[in-house]
């Protein structure tokens, strides 16, 4: 099973999944991109994340906690879905490549980093 | 129809984003906001806002500080949040002035709920943080009867009992305080008739239970 299929893609916007304990993480990420991707919030610790994600089939996850990353991770690998893991304790942001975690460059924890690491996943040039 | 103004005091964009579009769907609030204490000061020196939403970990100082300035220079009722905070974190920040304390793990209805109950004057305290605020309240209770139990003890002999208490053996107090150590072991029995103790360890831990744990506590009990 793959993320997006490309004939799905031409006729909706990216789906991208908010896995979060922290509310106001959507809130702050939903109009960051808004036009641009169907951004959904599921919640946190509801078990079988990997399950879930399988079904839903995002085409970007968003999590904001440790658990919830290993359990995305297993979809977000076979799916080669981008999967951002955002640490607002520590105020950094992760984003899981070449199946290990980057911090990447200028990546503090704003909603505009975070758009741009999803976008980047999803469109970027080279991907 | 009188917007309440809100001030969020968050360094994490995150934070202060998500609150804003949060407010943004309500037709009751407006938003400003401060990234640091500076900032802080300058959004207040402008006007005062209705409710302040301050960071525990506010750079430079911390949030309580920020409560403090708050509270000496303007009528906003300032509620603190913070991840996992500590009772002792949430009995200072009420010390300080807050009208309450939050989760930043609560939900965005929930949060709007909290706000506008400060507008009717409740005072937000997430119900998990008001069972540490009780045990903090009892914590104090308990140590008010250990310091009025202690205060039979003599200047002296409170001296003695608190380098027992930090370990110190008969030979080492009588060097600290300059005695004997045959002073020293006269002392300790009339400690531990006084306050009706079995032994030595447990003078130690009455010490303790009494004066040093948590200096916030004590603080609170100085003031209460």
């Amino acid at each position: 099973m793959t993320a997006a299929e490309p004939a799905d893609a031409a006729q909706r916007p990216p789906l991208v999944v908010v896995l979060c304990r922290v509310g106001l993480l959507y809130e702050a990420l939903s109009p960051a991109l808004a036009g641009i991707a169907d951004v959904r919030r599921l919640p946190s610790d509801a078990g079988d994340t990997a399950g879930l994600l399988r079904w839903i089939r995002p085409d970007a996850i968003v999590v904001d906690s440790q658990e919830e990353a290993d359990e995305a991770m297993t979809f977000a690998r076979e799916a080669k879905a981008p999967l951002i893991q955002v640490r607002l304790r520590e105020r950094k942001l992760l984003v899981l490549r070449n199946g290990g975690w980057e911090e990447p460059e200028n990546g503090n924890a704003s909603a505009e980093a975070i758009r741009n690491i999803v976008l980047g996943g999803l469109f970027g040039r080279d991907q | 129809m009188r917007r309440t103004r809100i001030l969020i005091a968050d360094s994490l964009p995150i934070f202060r984003s998500g609150v804003r579009n949060l407010l943004a769907r309500e037709s009751d609030f407006e938003v400003v906001e401060s990234s640091t204490f500076d900032e802080l000061v300058r959004e207040v020196a402008t006007d005062c806002p209705d409710i302040a939403l301050v960071d525990l970990e506010l750079p430079p100082r911390g949030g309580v500080t920020a409560v403090s300035y708050l509270a000496e220079r303007c009528s906003a009722h300032t509620i603190v949040w913070s991840f996992e905070p500590s009772r002792e974190t949430v009995l200072r920040a009420i010390r300080a002035g807050a009208s309450g304390y939050l989760h930043k793990e609560i939900s965005p209805p929930g949060l709007v709920r909290s706000l506008r109950g400060v507008v009717r004057g409740e005072a937000p305290l997430a119900r998990d943080l008001a069972s540490l605020m009780i045990e903090a309240l009892h914590g104090l209770e308990e140590r008010d009867r250990a310091r009025e139990r202690a205060s039979v003890l003599s200047a002296r002999e409170r001296e003695v009992l608190e380098l027992v208490a930090q370990g110190a053996r008969n030979k080492q107090v009588a060097a600290a305080l300059e005695i004997s150590e045959f002073t020293v072991k006269r002392h300790m029995q009339n400690i531990l008739q006084k306050l009706g103790l079995p032994s030595r360890r447990a003078a130690a831990a009455f010490y303790r239970s009494a004066y040093e744990p948590e200096e916030v506590l004590a603080a609170a009990v100085e003031t209460a």
